[in-house]
């Protein structure tokens, strides 16, 4: 337990190895900004070589940071636990990927803009930043850093009635619900008098009414990051955003957004587990609302980036479960499941809609579901591909994303949520019809093929290494679990041991 | 030995490399260095790696015999696999003298079978393709002997499944040949059934019983063989009908990949494959992993009496039922398939009476003679312009020196002739050991009938009927003076007598498309005629002897063929190697009976049957099987169609299973099942239109929509903290 000072705290002493992350994806924004100023209206090549390196760099001083032991600097300002260096890792990826595919995308939308990359690399860093931090201010820094960058990535495609529009709603509702997670932070000061979620047993100890304020404030900021997340009922921006804004900021949108509101949210779960006994019920409820109305939704939707969208609603919802069950009983699960899947769904998300921005033409993008006919006759990868990313989100074995919901599941029995364990297993079970009518629309032959609809070997290469991570995670699992828990082979994870068996 | 039991995975490896290298590259290759030359790289490259691991396995094996006898097993982990709550599945391979002994056979074998295909399969356009599948299932095999747990043998055995199905119908076009994939696949899964269940069974008797294991803390690998072997028999010794019952459905899984009966009728139909995928999948390796199975298992059979009784009796059974069959046969493959099937019952006899070495060894020197006469009579199809039909051969001695002379070794093998001190060729001496030890012992009995006792008996009867049928096949082939395919007229396409004509057909086991179902006319006039090469069997024809590519694999496996018994049998090195010690339940068991002189009753079956063959095949074909059906006897007849029994099924499950599905489809699935999907599947959407309703567009709305969410889930939050505190 840190010391509490309630004081003005000077840091005493700093790890800049455990900034360097966050450090380098802000630096590589800026020197992408000085690059885009240094040479108008050329192409952007040269910034994506630039974003990709200082993303690897940034990868790499995540990757060397695993398994050490959980530690804080810069006066609590800065956490670093597991769950976060995975977060963060996994956020340079995604952004790294989407990053490889946007060129070519950008230019076929004509919206080659070179400000995209600093913006995106910004986004980054602020989820990054929600994912290292216990203090409740920093936290909203990352998201408001997070957010502010996707806002204005949303309206992207300027001259675009529908990507403004998503970009104006966006920006509304977003302000709307960091207005709850600011309340919900205030809640928490004025029970605990800190900002530092490791005090909120300040709160219990004391005056009754403390409590009462402190639950309030746990869930005012559960909305604000469930907002995030895509939790119903928070989550009615997501189709219309997610179809209006380009294809790229939707998968980025979709991943890294979503990645740091769950770390967040872990922190926050994490924080309030004694006080589990009150908001549990209401949050089994969210989830389970989350899983129906996602996946029942999308079976209606005619828009496959629609469908998508409702789809991470639903995935939202799985990642809800996970947490739930590693805050009822952290010594039964393990949080590399969450993790797990979290990686599972980056590449099978990033993947999915990295290859739905083949259909793009002149400038346009319509993603109804009769627009991917003919992808089959046109480009077999670009199909295939395809089709493996909606195996992996149904999540049929050996896919990664089948591993991912089984664990998943398997933890929800073993934490004693079988409520939540069954409307997952109905909810998959639903999902099966609108991802496999995205597969088979990609198969409906074409009499008279369009011409172009090829995928750029950048977009190519982003496809491959999506699929290399849903194949190779499915084939690898318990690698795989090893490495994000930052436990060396030989050592046995400390995990879940119990289930079938028993520990008689 | 850990360190060096590790280069079993190179082993493994090799032939999964070579797979990937053929899928991969074989194609370009041969395009860019043209047809002759590619070929030739890639087929060298494709016996490398099986003859590499060859290599390795040799030396593994021979550092394993020099270990100490308790020290025999090696257990070696590349990575974990499985890891979930309570149950720990790694890749790991084991080490020890039963998969030893498989590597060598799959991979020695192996080696030159596929050196034996580079000369069979030279004219094939899709040549990568054939060594594409041919290495993947030397891999697959090897998983399915070398994995140490029962998840990766089902791997292993799914994947052997999975390249015969592709290898029997490697020749697509032909309708015939998709027809009798289809056949093996669908009836393995019928024993898939029984092995899945069989594992499901062990796993939830394992795992409700882990306090009566000994086993290391923290130990929750529940499928490996090191973790249920040593501990099952405490476990299931108290419950014998548990032990019955996992070692039956075991068993039905042993049937279907085994060939035994009910489940045998694939295997004739898989010899629609090319003659080498005969005799690596067919012959020598594949079918017999039920017998291994049987052997890693066999702790589980040893508690079983009435288990091990029906292991016994439907593998006499079966040895007796295809050996019958076999005299029906014209077909010389059909011959040795038949033949196939019977002596994978003599296994079975060997492994449910208590003798479960000499199956093993039944089943090493089986696949030292059955591969050298598939090969053989796969030299004979090809010097015979792919005619199948013995009642076409004849005098082929002449023509066919070496593949004669071979053959012929094989023959005297399998045939077990003997002489009186008991000097004989491989298959006397296995066959000698399975039959004694089932005349010997009591273990396989049901109540006080030891039915293990008649199965020694009936497999005395089977090996006189061996002897017989094989005469027969040999004498139609290579003796008599009469040249009989000379007796088919030179005339184009050969529309001329209306037997030759169907036989012909049938005997030409890939000829292109006759039925029109993959292309039109059309299309077939405009590919390139794939076997134009191939003129028709006439009595133009002359026989010539195959190319040193396909002699050379027969002139090596008749060296064990002739001496691999005897090697093996001489101061029980065999016995000793896979069985150093007492079996944990039976004991010491005898292999010889008492009051029985089985070494003259085995050699006087033996040439009885040989004798009798002698006499009816002595001077050529005789009218009685000539090619007018209406002279056969009626027995033969019977023979011929298996007795009925696969039409029957056919019929039965074709026509009957059609009406039966028919009607299920019509009440059940439309009727109810139907109705419930779609009553489901309309609720759903109307949950989905419910909230898509709410999906209006407007910021003002979904601001709404939050503010009632934010209110609803607060005060629920409210609600619970009011009763939780009220409880406090």
């Amino acid at each position: 337990m840190p010391e509490f000072n309630a004081a003005f705290p000077l840091p005493r002493e700093i790890d800049f190895a455990m900034l360097m992350p966050v450090i380098m994806v802000l630096v590589t924004g800026m020197i992408a900004l000085v690059i885009e100023m240094l040479r108008p209206k050329q192409n952007n090549n040269l910034i994506v070589i630039f974003s990709i390196a200082g993303l690897m760099a940034a990868g790499v001083a995540t990757a060397i940071q695993f398994g050490q032991p959980e530690k804080t600097t810069l006066v609590e300002m800065v956490l670093r636990d597991q769950f976060g260096l995975i977060c963060q890792l996994l956020l340079v990826v995604a952004c790294a990927l989407t990053i490889l595919f946007s060129e070519t995308y950008l230019r076929s939308r004509r919206i080659a803009f070179g400000e995209f990359y600093p913006l995106v690399l910004w986004s980054t860093a602020g989820a990054m930043i929600m994912a290292s931090s216990r203090n409740l201010l920093v936290i909203f820094l990352g998201l408001e850093i997070l957010s502010i960058s996707l806002y204005v990535l949303a309206g992207l495609a300027r001259a675009e009635l529908r990507s403004e529009e998503s970009s104006l709603k966006y920006f509304l509702l977003g302000s709307f619900a960091s207005g709850f997670f600011l309340y919900g932070i205030a809640m928490f000061y004025g029970a605990t008098g800190s900002l530092d979620l490791a005090f909120l047993a300040n709160g219990l100890t004391g005056n009754p009414a403390a409590k009462t304020l402190l639950v309030f404030g746990i869930g005012l900021m559960f909305v604000g990051l469930g907002f995030k997340a895509a939790l119903v009922p928070f989550h009615q921006w997501t189709p219309d955003v997610y179809q209006g804004a380009p294809t790229n900021v939707t998968a980025f949108m979709a991943v890294c957004s979503k990645i740091g509101a769950i770390a967040a949210l872990f922190r926050v779960l994490v924080a309030a587990a004694p006080m589990k006994a009150d908001w549990l019920p209401a949050m089994m409820a969210i989830a389970m609302l989350t899983m129906i109305v996602g996946n029942a939704v999308a079976l209606l939707q005619k828009d496959v980036k629609r469908i998508l969208g409702y789809s991470s609603i639903g995935h939202a919802g799985y990642l809800l479960v996970g947490l739930l069950a590693y805050v009822n009983a952290p010594d039964q699960v393990s949080i590399a499941t969450t993790g797990y899947y979290l990686l599972s769904y980056t590449f099978m998300t990033l993947g999915a809609f990295a290859v739905i921005s083949v259909v793009t033409k002149d400038g346009r993008d319509t993603t109804r579901l009769e627009d991917l006919n003919g992808l089959w006759q046109r480009d077999r990868l670009a199909a295939v591909l395809l089709v493996v990313f909606m195996v992996s989100l149904i999540g049929i074995p050996p896919s990664a994303g089948f591993f991912g919901k089984f664990f998943i599941f398997q933890d929800a029995i073993s934490a004693g949520l079988v409520p939540l364990a069954i409307v997952l297993a109905i909810s998959s079970a639903i999902s099966v019809a609108y991802y496999l009518q995205i597969a088979r629309a990609a198969f409906v032959v074409e009499t008279e093929p369009r011409p172009a609809m090829r995928m750029s070997p950048a977009l190519r290469a982003t496809g491959l290494i999506c699929l290399l991570g849903v194949v190779l995670a499915g084939i690898l699992v318990t690698p795989v679990q090893r490495f994000l828990m930052g436990t060396p082979a030989e050592e046995p994870m400390e995990a879940s041991t119990t289930g079938l068996v028993g520990k008689g | 030995m850990e360190g060096t039991a590790s280069l079993i995975w190179i082993v493994l490896f090799l032939p999964l490399i070579g797979s990937l290298v053929q899928a991969l590259f074989g194609g370009s290759v041969v395009a860019k260095m043209g047809a002759a030359k590619g070929k030739r790289v890639m087929g060298t490259l494709a016996v490398l790696p099986i003859a590499v691991a060859f290599a390795i396995g040799a030396f593994l094996t021979l550092q394993l015999s020099q270990q100490e006898v308790g020290a025999r097993s090696h257990v070696v982990t590349l990575f974990d696999w499985i890891n979930i709550a309570s149950l720990r599945v790694p890749f790991e391979l084991v080490v020890d003298p039963l998969s030893m002994t498989m590597v060598l056979i799959i991979t020695g074998i192996g080696a030159l079978i596929h050196l034996y295909a580079t000369g069979y399969m030279a004219d094939d356009q899709e040549y990568p393709r054939f060594f594409t599948y041919l290495n993947l299932f030397v891999a697959s095999m090897l998983i399915l002997v070398l994995g140490n747990n029962l998840g990766l043998m089902f791997i292993g055995w799914e994947g052997v499944g999975l390249c015969s199905y592709l290898l029997i119908g490697f020749w697509y076009r032909d309708i015939e040949n998709a027809k009798a994939a289809n056949k093996a696949f669908i009836v393995n899964r019928i024993g898939d059934w029984g092995l899945t269940l069989g594992m499901f069974l062990l796993f939830a008797v394992i795992v409700a019983n882990v306090d009566k294991m000994q086993l290391p803390e923290g130990e929750t690998r529940w499928l490996s063989y090191d973790v249920i072997l040593p501990n099952i028999v405490r476990i299931i010794e108290a419950q014998p009908a548990i032990a019955t019952a996992i070692a039956l459905l075991f068993f039905v899984g042993a049937c279907g990949k085994s060939a035994q009966f009910p489940l045998y009728f694939w295997l004739p139909d898989a010899m629609a494959g090319p003659t080498p995928v005969s005799a690596l999948i067919h012959a020598a390796t594949m079918v017999t992993s039920g017998i291994v199975i049987l052997n890693r298992m066999h702790v589980i059979f040893e508690v079983s009496e009435v288990a091990s009784a029906v292991v016994a009796m439907v593998g006499a059974f079966t040895a007796l039922f295809a050996a019958v069959i076999a005299f029906g046969q014209t077909d010389i493959k059909k011959v040795l398939a038949y033949s196939t099937v019977s002596q994978l019952g003599f296994m079975f006899i060997g492994c449910g009476v208590g003798g479960y070495w000499t199956g093993m060894f039944h089943v090493t020197t089986h696949a030292f003679f059955k591969a050298l006469l598939f090969l053989g009579s796969g030299a004979v199809i090809y010097a015979m312009a792919h005619n199948q039909d013995m009642r076409n051969y004849g005098n082929l001695r002449k023509y066919l020196p070496i593949t004669f002379a071979t053959m012929f070794i094989g023959f005297i093998a399998i045939a077990g002739l003997a002489v009186p001190p008991g000097f004989g060729f491989a298959g006397f001496y296995s066959k000698e050991a399975i039959l004694g030890y089932a005349l010997a012992n009591e273990h396989a009995s049901i109540g006080v009938l030891n039915l293990g006792y008649y199965a020694g008996v009936l497999g005395l009867l089977v090996a006189g009927l061996t002897a017989c049928y094989m005469t027969r096949m040999t004498w139609l082939t290579f003796f008599g003076k009469e040249e009989r395919w000379r007796a088919i007229p030179a005339v184009e396409h050969g529309h001329h007598d209306d037997h030759h004509v169907a036989h012909a057909h049938h005997a030409h086991d890939h000829g292109p498309d006759t039925h029109g179902f993959f292309y039109t006319d059309e299309e077939l006039a405009a590919q390139p005629h794939e076997h134009e090469h191939h003129h028709e069997l006439d009595e133009t024809h002359t026989p010539k002897e195959v190319p040193p590519s396909m002699w050379i694999p027969l002139a090596v496996l008749a060296v064990p063929s002739a001496i691999g018994g005897f090697l093996l049998y001489r101061n029980h090195a065999f016995e000793k190697w896979l069985q150093p010690e007492p079996l944990p339940v039976l004991g010491e068991m005898s292999g010889h009976p008492e009051h029985l002189n089985l070494l003259m009753l085995s050699i006087a079956a033996a040439f009885s049957g040989l004798i009798v063959g002698l006499l009816v095949y002595r001077k050529g074909l005789p009218k009685s099987e000539g090619w007018e059906m209406g002279k056969w006897a009626t027995w033969r007849k019977l023979a011929a169609n298996q007795f009925g029994y696969d039409r029957f099924l056919v019929r039965s499950s074709t026509e009957g299973g059609g009406e039966v599905a028919n009607m299920v489809w019509k009440y059940i699935d439309v009727g109810i099942i139907d109705k419930i999907v779609n009553g489901v599947g309309v609720a759903v959407s109307k949950v989905g239109m419910l909230f898509g309703a709410f999906q209006t567009g407007y910021v003002r709305s979904y601001a709404l929509m939050m503010l009632f969410g934010v209110t609803g889930f607060l005060g629920y939050i409210v609600y619970t903290m009011i009763r939780v505190g009220g409880g406090q």
